[in-house]
């Protein structure tokens, strides 16, 4: 199963109301998020441009977080969301 | 009577004066204005990091900001307090006060795109919905 990314800030509510989410889905189903903080690591911020022609078109043509990205499909996913949406896109991948 | 420093949260034309314009005069839009620091007008204006409006006298400007339109601070504090938190952060990190739920891109323009308050009322997240708010949460629609 393909690790996927989680871009999030740490200053973002969102973000911080999604990461238990996320843990949940990984300890239910083995799904495995890289979770790379965007604000505070330059490095994690360049690894999010540098995706941006797959994030941007499911971010309102821009780079947002929290997003949920598959490296290997190019698939992503946006916002905050419920945790079945999240499963079922994690699922999906 | 003290000059203060104002920014179009459209179009991020930089005014000086005592009071802002009701019309911004460049995109036309009414009551686009928010007090920035002098700081920030230097800065948007081409200078360096330094801060010099704190959290507490920004969230009286964005107060006074919203109190002219349809908008308002979100009322959950602790939500507005992390963001404002978040804001501060990228300031004094990246030298403006860039929303902490988007990233820069590294292109000045687009990046004053995402400077707090930014133009949400034209995001899908507001624009026309009911219980609208910009991205991050910090404005919503008054209800």
């Amino acid at each position: 199963m393909a690790t996927l990314l989680m871009f999030h800030g740490r200053e973002c509510p969102h973000c911080k109301k999604m990461m238990p989410l996320v843990e949940k889905l990984e300890e239910e189903t083995g799904v495995r998020f890289d979770k790379r903080e965007i604000w505070h690591d330059e490095k994690n911020a360049d690894l999010m441009r540098s995706h941006r022609p797959a994030l941007a078109p499911r971010c309102g043509g821009q780079l947002r977080v929290p997003a949920f990205f598959n490296p290997d499909s190019g698939d992503a996913m946006c916002g905050e969301v419920e945790y079945e949406k999240l499963k079922a896109w994690a699922l999906n991948q | 009577m003290k000059k203060r420093y104002w920014r179009c949260f459209v179009c991020n034309d930089i005014h000086c004066g005592i009071a802002p314009p009701e019309l911004c005069p460049t995109c036309k839009v009414f009551s686009a204005y928010v007090e920035i620091s002098a700081g920030e007008a230097r800065r948007i204006l081409g200078g360096g990091p330094d801060v010099t409006m704190t959290s507490a006298e920004f969230r009286a400007a964005i107060e006074r900001f919203t109190a002219g339109n349809e908008f308002e601070v979100n009322p959950d504090a602790e939500k507005a307090g992390m963001l404002i938190e978040g804001i501060f952060a990228n300031e004094a990190n990246h030298g403006l006060k860039y929303c902490p739920c988007r990233v820069r891109s590294n292109e000045w323009e687009e990046d004053l795109r995402i400077v707090c308050p930014c133009n949400f009322t034209i995001h899908e997240t507001y624009k026309g919905v009911e219980d609208g708010e910009c991205w991050c949460g910090l404005f919503v629609r008054r209800t």
